[in-house]
């Protein structure tokens, strides 16, 4: 006890620090230091709270928890989640600690606990949490010099699931061979998600004979803004309108859908409550600045960015112009071959030459991509510093801006967003 | 004027194709075609049969550790004919997970050695070590080559093989020796990821030539490209990590 507590106070002197001296959103090192402390921090806080869901996967787990968390607050339950996308375990004490009474050691407004969790993490805190739900989003290749290969990461997963004595619900994501195979190492109740008629272009794909508990058909792609689908579960069939661009995000509805649906949320009324739903920072953002549209997409990862370039190329006019960034920290993995396995190609678009800027600590990688694409050397530029791209995208658009950064360029670009007046800094959003 | 053409045989890209190996069969393509050089790409993948003379380049990616066992077995049905074309000039490529099939063996720590097809004299173990992170080697050939390594099994030349660099920064073959890869006649093979092509244009169009040269049996010079950005972006990146 003595440990936890004291665990505690450093961790809130920290956070109390690091805000004051504005060294960032100070999420993830208190955390960091609590836990070098006391090393059971995560179980023993978050054992207090009635219910937890834990959302692991390479790509959307962010958006579903948000999602979930949006249809969870709508039924007035109270959500701690790891909410600025610190999905290791010290993200997690982070969030728990913040929620804690330091004197008495309760946790204020906390129903329900909405974790994600990166697919290195899962294995390490998952057991600790001891989750009532665990949904598996998908896995692609993402940053395999930190996480090993996608075999590699599914049979640890297997191992961990293997070792689940507490009881639990598993939603995954029918439609991805190597979530899907989960279902042979886990002995509790297994449900799936998918869309029929869909493809995901990606690492392993489960094609015939699915069976989906929670389903999306007739998908329709109609603008940059949203995406409708009739959702079909349990016998019933709904119209939904899902205001996300790219038929990708359906994924991340199904899978908070199904959380919710097992937390006994109303469907419909989830379903309703899309329309105030914001998507993370960052994630998919839409900005008026200086009068000029202006939409943020995270990429990460070869699918998640070929699916990104999908939705702007079907979107994109003459008049309007790209930004991409690309930075090789360690979040953003240090290898950058990544982005040879992405189809630039997308961006290629015959009839007009689109102007493309490309920004980040690997800048020229990112012109030599594009180059390779088929795309026109003038039409690429290079501007390594962030927040001058970014002035230049904004003065030479003549409609509307699309800046598709990665995870460190993108915290840069929300600090230059901050600095500028354009948004508040991302660790004061409301989640 | 005649029109070159070349025929580019990327081995079992469909299991071997990790790190964007891809962009290096994108590399090749494109810089032949800006020169007006008819390129096709076959793949060569598990059961497929090959033979002697039918490509005109090869590149062989890596792999995750399943996919290698199964191109382990498969390779063997293609030795004849890759080695045939090798020795008669036939420009090869190979990364990380192909390298070291194309070497004697590969000793895994569990189960039994993975036999190679011995292009290179050289033989690879597994190790505890994670070699990862940039690399910057320098060769006599062309240059200094940048790329990024990713690899845990530890690859030794025995003494005829001759290295294809010399590590600046970075692991290299077996992070002990300061060697990086191995070259034997028109043939390839090393660590580095990147894509190493696109970035490396020098030693793209040494393929490109050498390819050439043996399908067409004359001296060949390539057109030179506009190469403003490959080369910033070389620059850069050997400067950042050397």
């Amino acid at each position: 006890m003595l440990r936890l507590y004291l665990a505690i106070w450093l961790a809130k002197i920290i956070q109390f620090l690091t805000r004051r001296l504005n060294l960032g959103g100070g999420s993830a090192a208190p955390g960091l230091y609590a836990l070098k402390i006391d090393p059971q921090l995560v179980k023993k806080l978050s054992s207090k709270i009635p219910t937890n869901i834990v959302i692991s996967g390479t790509n959307g787990k962010t958006t579903t928890s948000r999602m979930l968390a949006h249809f969870a607050q709508t039924n007035n339950f109270k959500v701690i989640r790891n909410s600025t996308g610190s999905n290791l375990e010290r993200g997690i004490a982070s969030a728990l600690i913040n929620k804690t009474n330091p004197f008495s050691l309760k946790l204020k407004n906390a129903d329900l606990g909405i974790w994600e969790l990166d697919e290195a993490a899962f294995n390490n805190v998952v057991l600790s949490i001891k989750p009532n739900i665990m949904v598996f989003l998908n896995v692609f290749r993402d940053q395999l010099d930190r996480y090993g290969e996608v075999n590699t990461v599914v049979k640890k997963w297997e191992e961990t699931l293997k070792k689940v004595n507490f009881n639990s619900l598993i939603l995954a994501n029918g439609d991805d061979l190597n979530t899907l195979r989960l279902k042979g190492s886990f002995r509790g109740e297994f449900e799936t998600f998918g869309m029929p008629n869909m493809m995901i272009k990606g690492e392993a794909q489960a094609t015939k004979n699915k069976s989906l508990n929670f389903k999306a058909e007739d998908v329709k792609v109609s603008s940059l803004d949203n995406v409708t689908f009739n959702l079909n579960f349990r016998g019933m069939r709904q119209q939904v309108l899902l205001p996300l661009p790219g038929s990708y995000h359906i994924y991340d509805f199904l899978a908070a859908f199904a959380a919710g649906y097992h937390l006994n949320l109303d469907p419909e009324q989830m379903i309703d409550s899309l329309d105030g739903f914001v998507p993370a920072f960052g994630r998919v953002e839409k900005l008026i600045i200086k009068g000029k549209n202006v939409y943020l997409f995270l990429i990460k990862n070869p699918v998640g960015a070929t699916q990104v370039f999908g939705t702007i190329a079907a979107e994109i006019k003459p008049e309007d112009t790209v930004l991409l960034a690309l930075n090789d920290n360690f979040a953003d993995g240090k290898d950058v071959s990544w982005i040879w396995d992405a189809n630039f190609e997308e961006l290629k678009i015959k009839d007009f030459g689109l102007r493309i800027l490309c920004s980040g600590q690997r800048a020229e990688d990112l012109a030599i991509r594009l180059k390779y694409a088929g795309l026109n050397t003038k039409q690429i530029e290079i501007q390594k510093s962030l927040e001058k791209a970014f002035d230049k995208s904004l003065e030479i658009t003549k409609g509307r801006v699309f800046i598709t950064p990665t995870y460190t360029a993108m915290l840069g670009l929300q600090s230059i967003l901050a600095k500028k007046g354009y948004k508040k800094a991302y660790w004061k959003e409301n989640n | 004027m005649i029109t070159y053409q070349l025929t580019i045989g990327y081995l079992y890209g469909d299991l071997m194709n990790i790190y964007g190996d891809t962009g290096n069969v994108i590399a090749l393509k494109k810089r032949a075609e800006w020169r007006d050089i008819e390129v096709t790409i076959k793949q060569i993948s598990v059961g497929d049969h090959l033979k002697p003379g039918e490509m005109d380049i090869y590149f062989f990616g890596g792999g995750q550790d399943q996919s290698q066992d199964i191109v382990a077995k498969d390779i063997q049905t293609k030795a004849d004919a890759i080695k045939e074309d090798i020795e008669k000039g036939v420009p090869l490529l190979s990364i990380c997970g192909g390298y070291q099939l194309l070497g004697a063996y590969y000793q895994p720590f569990n189960g039994p050695k993975l036999e190679g097809i011995k292009v290179f004299d050289v033989y690879t173990e597994a190790s505890h070590d994670r070699m990862i992170g940039n690399i910057v080697i320098e060769t006599k050939e062309f240059g200094k080559l940048v790329g990024f390594e990713n690899h845990s099994g530890k690859t030794y030349l025995r003494k005829d093989a001759r290295p294809l660099g010399k590590i600046i920064s970075g692991f290299g073959n077996n992070g002990m020796d300061k060697s990086e890869g191995c070259i034997y006649n028109n043939a390839i093979g090393c660590y580095m990821h990147g894509s190493l092509l696109p970035k490396n244009p020098k030693l793209a169009d040494w393929l490109l030539e050498k390819s050439l040269e043996t399908k067409y049996g004359e001296k060949i010079e390539l057109k030179k490209l506009d190469d403003d950005l490959e080369d910033k972006a070389h620059n850069t990146s050997t400067k950042k990590f050397s």
